[in-house]
C-alpha cells in the first residue's frame, strides 16, 4: 500500500496503491487528506459512514473521494483513517466505507490545501502486476 | 491531429480549423507562452488541444478563443472563452468548471500608502482574525439549510438586506450582485448542506484578502471613473462559490454526462459534456449556475463588509469611505448581445478564467463607469503586482468582450512545495515590504510568487493585441492567505 503525488501544472496528481482493489481506494483517500493535515495528528475519534455507487471504477473512485471532500464539510471533520469494502454488482460497483477523524486543530495538525474536489481528467484505476494502482488528479 | 499555430500579429495566433473543429481558435498570447502552448501539445495535457476540442462544439460562433494567462484546465483551458449561438448551442460544464463566479472585488479607501504604513500589523492581524479562513472555517452569517435559499436567489442584495454592507456596493457589483434566473431546485441538497456555514468565508489556496496601494495610474480618465489615484490604499479579495460551487459542477458532470448522450453529441474529453441550451437540461443548468454564482456574490459582499468593518475599527473611517470599486467574476457564464459579421446576436459566453471585460457604452456596467467601460480586476501573486484593466472596442470585437484574470501557475503545487519553504516566503516577502498572514504554511509556500508567470508579460500581451487596457497597476502591503 502505499500512494504518491504527481507533478501536476495546477493542481496535485495523485497515485496510490495497494494489493487489493480496496487498498489502493483506501489510499487515495488518505492521500486526499494529507494534503490537508498531517495525517499523523490526526485521532481517528469520530467515524461517518460513506457508501456510493457507480457503474465504473473510474467513477467509483470519483464518487468515494467527492464523498469524503462532502463528508468533510457536512462533519466539520478531517480524517486520517479510512475502511473500504467494495462489491460488484450486476449494473456497476458498490463502496460501503468509513471516514475517521477529528475536527481540524492548527495548532496539532499541520494544516495544508484544501482539497475542492476531484477531476475527470488523468482518471485511472488499473490492474497491475501485483495489485491496483488508482490516479487521478484533486482539484484545491 | 496535427495542431498547427500561425501567427496573426505579435500578440495574436491562429488555429486554423482541422478534424472536427468547426470555428478556428484563436489566441492571445506572447511569444513564450505560444512557445509553451506548441511544447505542452507533445504532453497529456495540452491547453491548445483543449481549444481545438472546444472549438468542436455544437453551434460555438466564430472561434474558441484563449488569452493570455491560458493555461491546460478541465475541458476548457483556463482563460478559454467560447460563445455559443442561442439555438444550436450548448451550455458546457467545463466552460465554467468548479468555483462558479470565483472572482475579485476591489475596495478602494480614503487612505493613502503613507497613512497606514505603521499600521500593517494593526490592519492585517485585525482581518487575519474577522474574515474566516482555511480548513473548516465557518462564516459569520449564521444561516439555517433553508435560508440558503436566499443567498441562491439574492446573491450580494440578500447579504446587504442581512446588514453585510449597502446598496451602494450592489450598485457596482456584475448584475448588481444578482443573477437573474437562479433556481435553487436546480441545486442538490448535498451542495446546499455543505455550504450554509460557509457564505462569507475566504477558502484556502489561490484564495486571499491583500491590502494594496495604487503605485500608477496609466490611464486617468477612467481611474477618475473608478474613483482610483496613485497612492491610495485599496483591498482585493478573491474567492467564489466554495463548495457549493464545486458540487454544482460535480453533480452536473453526471447529469450532463447522460444529457450528452441524450442529444447525440460527441464529447472529445469527459470535463466538455453539455447539453443543448433550449433544453431542459441545458436550462437547469443554467439556473444552476445563476445560484452558484449568487452564493459567490454573497461570499464576497459579506467578506467586503467585514473588511470594511476591520478598517473602521482600526482607522476610524465611516462606511462610505470604504467603498466597492467593482467585483467581477472569472469563471461564468451569460446570455451577452454581440455584434457578429456586422449583426446584433444573442449568444451563451462561457468564460473559464477569464472576466467579461466590456469596452465604452455596454448597458451592463454601471452607469458612472459605463463612458470608459467597466474595470477588469487581475489577481497578481503575493509578491507582484496585480492590475485594474478595462475592456476596448477591439476586444469587444475579437473576444466577446473578455479580459484576462491572473497571472496563472508556471510551478506545480508540488514542484513549489518542494523548491520553497512557507516561512522563507514569508520573510522574503516581508523584506520586500508585503507582510503575509497564512493559515498554512505549506499553503504559502504553493502560492509563492515565484511559482507562477510574470503577469507583466500576461498583461503585456492583452494590452498589445488590443483587447484590454491599462487603468492602473498595483502593489500589495499586506495579504492574507487561507
Amino acid at each position: 500500500m502505499g500512494y504518491e503525488y504527481l507533478d501536476h501544472p495546477g493542481d496535485v496528481g495523485i497515485r496510490a496503491w495497494g494489493e487489493t482493489l480496496e487498498e489502493a481506494f483506501l489510499d487515495a483517500g488518505r492521500a486526499v487528506f494529507a494534503l490537508m493535515a498531517d495525517p499523523e495528528n490526526v485521532a481517528p475519534a469520530a467515524r461517518r459512514e460513506v457508501r456510493v455507487e457507480a457503474q465504473t471504477l473510474d467513477g467509483l473512485l470519483v464518487e468515494w473521494i467527492a464523498a469524503l471532500l462532502a463528508e468533510k464539510d457536512l462533519s466539520g471533520l478531517i480524517f486520517s483513517d479510512f475502511e473500504v469494502s467494495i462489491e460488484g454488482e450486476r449494473t456497476g460497483y458498490r463502496l460501503t466505507g468509513a471516514a475517521l477523524g477529528e475536527p481540524p486543530d492548527p495548532k496539532r495538525h499541520r494544516i495544508g490545501t484544501e482539497v475542492k474536489g476531484i477531476s475527470y481528467l488523468g482518471l485511472a484505476v488499473r490492474e497491475a502486476d501485483r495489485g491496483w494502482i488508482v490516479e487521478f488528479i484533486a482539484d484545491v | 491531429m496535427e495542431l498547427r499555430l500561425g501567427p496573426l500579429g505579435r500578440s495574436e495566433w491562429l488555429l486554423p480549423r482541422v478534424g472536427r473543429m468547426r470555428v478556428p481558435g484563436r489566441i492571445y498570447a506572447d511569444p513564450e507562452t505560444i512557445a509553451q502552448l506548441k511544447e505542452g501539445e507533445k504532453g497529456e495535457w495540452s491547453a491548445l488541444r483543449q481549444v481545438a476540442n472546444v472549438a468542436a462544439l455544437p453551434g460555438i460562433v466564430s472561434a474558441a478563443i484563449a488569452l493570455p494567462d491560458v493555461h491546460p484546465g478541465y475541458g476548457f483551458p483556463i482563460g478559454g472563452v467560447a460563445a455559443f449561438d442561442m439555438k444550436e448551442g450548448v451550455a458546457v460544464v467545463g466552460g465554467v468548471g468548479f468555483d462558479i463566479n470565483c472572482g475579485v472585488r476591489l475596495i478602494s479607501t480614503t487612505l493613502t500608502r503613507s497613512e497606514i504604513d505603521g499600521e500593517i500589523e494593526r490592519i492585517g492581524s485585525e482581518l487575519y482574525r474577522n474574515v474566516p479562513a482555511g480548513l473548516g472555517s465557518k462564516g459569520k452569517l449564521k444561516l439555517s439549510v433553508k435560508e440558503i435559499d436566499k443567498v441562491l436567489i439574492d446573491g450580494a442584495v440578500y447579504a446587504v438586506n442581512r446588514g453585510y454592507g449597502f446598496d451602494e456596493d450592489l450598485s457596482y457589483i456584475e448584475e448588481r450582485g444578482r443573477m437573474t434566473g437562479a433556481d435553487p431546485a436546480a441545486v442538490s441538497d448535498l451542495a446546499k448542506r455543505r455550504q450554509f456555514e460557509q457564505v462569507g468565508t475566504l477558502g484556502a489556496g489561490n484564495h486571499y484578502v491583500e491590502i494594496q496601494y495604487v503605485e500608477r495610474v496609466h490611464d486617468h480618465e477612467a481611474a477618475v471613473a473608478y474613483g482610483l489615484e496613485e497612492g491610495m490604499v485599496v483591498v482585493s479579495i478573491h474567492t467564489g462559490s466554495r463548495a457549493l460551487g464545486h458540487q454544482i459542477g460535480q453533480d452536473y458532470l453526471k447529469e450532463m454526462a447522460t444529457a450528452s448522450e441524450r442529444y447525440g453529441i460527441e464529447i472529445p474529453e469527459r470535463e466538455l459534456v453539455c447539453a443543448p441550451i433550449e433544453s431542459p437540461e441545458g436550462r437547469r443548468y443554467l439556473s444552476a449556475v445563476a445560484a452558484g454564482a449568487n452564493c459567490a456574490f454573497a461570499n464576497r459582499q459579506v467578506i467586503a463588509h467585514l473588511v470594511r468593518t476591520a478598517f473602521a475599527r482600526v482607522f476610524g473611517l465611516n462606511a462610505d469611505e470604504v467603498r466597492t470599486v467593482y467585483d467581477i467574476g472569472h469563471n461564468n457564464v451569460k446570455v451577452e448581445v454581440h455584434t457578429v459579421d456586422g449583426e446584433g446576436r444573442e449568444l451563451l459566453v462561457h468564460r473559464k478564467g477569464s472576466t467579461r471585460a466590456f469596452g465604452p457604452g455596454r448597458p451592463e456596467s454601471p452607469p458612472d463607469y459605463r463612458a470608459v467601460g467597466h474595470p477588469v480586476l487581475v489577481g497578481g501573486t503575493m509578491g507582484t503586482a496585480s492590475y485594474v484593466l478595462r475592456g476596448t472596442e477591439l476586444g469587444m470585437e475579437k473576444t466577446f468582450g473578455s479580459g484576462i484574470h491572473g497571472a496563472g501557475r508556471a510551478l506545480s503545487r508540488k514542484k513549489a512545495a518542494k523548491r520553497f519553504w512557507g516561512e522563507t516566503v514569508i520573510s522574503e516577502l516581508a523584506d520586500a515590504g508585503i507582510r503575509v498572514w497564512a493559515h498554512s504554511r505549506r499553503g504559502a509556500a504553493e502560492e509563492a510568487p515565484a511559482a507562477y508567470k510574470d503577469i507583466e508579460r500576461v498583461v503585456g500581451a492583452a494590452v498589445d493585441a488590443g483587447i484590454n487596457a491599462v487603468v492602473a497597476r498595483l502593489r500589495p502591503l499586506a495579504v492574507i492567505k487561507g
